[in-house]
């Protein structure tokens, strides 16, 4: 790890929000969360009734259908814009012409991204706080707060939320693409991952999908660690296979992102 | 010293045939290019368009690997080390690319310079000499979208000597500025290597640019070297008569006839043709000292006697002819 790169890295990405930061962005990035939250309350309440499906309580470890959904939508938010922003840096720099200088200079990938990453989860903290503050208006309630179980959750999130970056990272700069791949990406996020509700009511093919994809487990342990209803046995089975998704991302993540990057400054030329 | 040899890339390109098909075929984008760049040389490196150039340099800085050949870096073998020939070198291409806008000019060169490794307060020592360098010490805090042209270029000029390096590969650094930027540009490329001792290759689509600052051509065409040497060597190769301008008092189509008479029995390839009052003569004889003789046994007086240097322009214009000619015949 080459700290003076990590560094360099965060304060650039700093500097560069601090002189022209997409505010219009972070607002639109609330919104969406504050969509999906008034989207599942309108479901739940008018919809619904307020009826939920027997099994419910038992999927979800929770009967608070509102408190799961708006903690599904915080978490939503929060890998929209860390995956987002670390994925998008490699093509935002080919598409502002510095690809080219920032590849010739001798420097460890493995800190530009974390630094990028680093930068980004400090940024989303202040949005997702904005958001948690709107759920708490359409009824979300903290029912079992557990500050290790969160730290550990936040940390193994981070981890395989960076290696799912790298590779989408990989697919944009490959396709030379942003919209399809990261809205393609996201929308599969939301409809397989639980978002607003266990994955375990969908088809078997797409809970297949949503458990090679880290958000669902990652959502799984903030879940637990903010609404209960997963046994610490249970907690440290699912943080393992965050674990081992993440490493399996990021394992093959570098490599590829290496021979991605090769082949898009191939592709300036050819 | 910076030695390739048959260095070739080939690229594998998608071409569309219509919305749903599409072909892959083999590009050459160089096939045979081999070239040495020394310490304290600046290097010319000429061509037409889609002649290879671009490409080439990118292989020498390592951007892309080629699909043959070797490369040699001070006696390392490049393509094994990239990353140690990384430290050593750096790029500077024309337009305002390889910076970043939202930066000021002091962040962009803070970033590259810990990219490179360097030093905090050695860094901030080269990036004040840098700035003043390149005339930006002034404008150090604004961001770069606030730039004209010429002053992206000089900045970028700037992030191209932050690491110190041994070796610079110049593409196109002159395009798009005036005159002014340009000349200076040019005084500080020959300082860099014949004060500083750095190795430079330089790609222009200015041949007088090329003329004025290399030491050493090498023009390549399709991906492949056509001549390479000094410009002297380079227009002697495509020039193979010797030109004069011949003038005397009154000079008109009697005295060109005898001129000619005379010359064409010592070289039967030469010519001789009157523009207003000078002869252009052409011949593959050294003519000063015949010309003279001539002149005095007419007992004419001489106006004006002089050879005349093809430029490196007429001389690449003349060998793309060729080459062309050549080209068309063959197909």
């Amino acid at each position: 790890m080459d700290l003076k790169v990590l560094n360099a890295t965060i304060k650039k990405e700093f500097q560069i929000r601090l002189h022209a930061y997409p505010m219009s962005f972070m607002v639109g990035c609330i919104l969406t969360s504050f969509y999906t939250t008034f989207g599942a309350w309108l479901m739940y309440h008018y919809f619904f009734r307020k009826r939920l499906a027997v099994d419910f309580t038992e999927l979800a470890g929770t009967s608070d259908y509102m408190s799961y959904a708006i903690v599904g939508s915080l978490m939503y938010l929060f890998v929209v814009r860390t995956c987002l922003n670390v994925s998008r840096t490699l093509i935002t720099e080919l598409r502002e012409g510095t690809l080219e200088s920032l590849m010739l200079a001798p420097f460890k990938r493995t800190s530009y991204f974390l630094g990028n990453m680093l930068l980004q989860t400090f940024m989303t903290f202040g949005e997702t706080a904005i958001a948690t503050l709107i759920g708490v208006f359409f009824g979300l309630r903290i029912h079992d707060f557990s500050l290790l179980k969160f730290v550990v959750a936040t940390l193994l999130s981070l981890y395989g939320f960076f290696g799912l970056s790298l590779m989408l990272g990989c697919l944009m700069l490959y396709a030379r693409d942003t919209y399809i791949s990261q809205n393609t990406l996201f929308t599969a996020m939301f409809l397989v991952c639980g978002i607003t509700f266990p994955k375990e009511y969908l088809p078997s093919w797409l809970q297949l999908i949503g458990s090679i994809i880290p958000v669902t487990d990652a959502l799984t342990l903030m879940r637990g660690a903010l609404l209960g209803g997963l046994s610490t046995e249970s907690f440290m089975l699912v943080s393992l296979r965050v674990f081992i998704l993440g490493t399996i991302y990021i394992v093959v993540g570098f490599p590829l992102m290496k021979q991605v990057e090769r082949i898009a400054l191939e592709k300036m030329e050819g | 010293m910076i030695e390739v040899h048959n260095l070739k890339k080939t690229y594998d390109v998608k071409r569309r045939q219509n919305f749903f098909h599409s072909t892959r075929e083999k590009v050459e984008a160089v096939k045979d290019i081999s070239m040495k760049i020394e310490a304290g040389q600046i290097v010319g490196l000429l061509g037409i368009n889609g002649a290879g150039k671009t490409t080439t340099i990118k292989m020498l800085t390592t951007l892309i690997e080629p699909t043959s050949g070797s490369y040699m870096f001070d006696g390392m073998d490049a393509l094994m080390n990239p990353h140690q020939v990384k430290k050593q070198i750096n790029m500077i291409a024309g337009g305002e690319r390889m910076i970043y806008w939202r930066l000021t000019a002091y962040e962009n060169l803070w970033y590259y310079g810990q990219l490179y490794g360097i030093e905090n307060n050695e860094l901030r020592r080269r990036i004040d000499k840098l700035l003043k360098l390149v005339g930006l010490e002034d404008k150090a805090n604004l961001p770069v979208e606030t730039f004209s042209k010429g002053m992206k270029q000089r900045l970028q000029i700037a992030r191209g000597m932050i690491n110190n390096p041994k070796y610079i590969f110049l593409d196109e650094p002159t395009i798009g500025l005036d005159a002014v930027v340009t000349q200076e540009l040019h005084e500080e490329i020959k300082n860099l290597a014949k004060e500083q001792g750095k190795g430079i290759l330089l790609t222009s689509h200015y041949l007088s640019e090329v003329e004025e600052l290399c030491d050493y051509i090498y023009m390549v065409n399709n991906g492949e070297l056509v001549v390479e040497g000094t410009k002297k060597e380079l227009t002697d190769f495509v020039f193979t008569k010797k030109y004069y301008a011949f003038s005397v008092q009154g000079m008109d189509e009697a005295v060109v006839a005898k001129l000619r008479n005379h010359l064409l029995i010592l070289d039967g390839d030469s010519s001789v043709e009157l523009e207003g009052r000078t002869a252009n003569i052409s011949s593959r004889l050294e003519l000063s000292s015949i010309l003279a003789e001539f002149a005095v046994r007419e007992g004419l007086v001489i106006n004006e006697l002089h050879k005349l240097e093809p430029s490196l322009e007429q001389a690449v214009i003349k060998l793309s002819k060729n080459i062309e000619r050549e080209e068309k015949g063959i197909a």
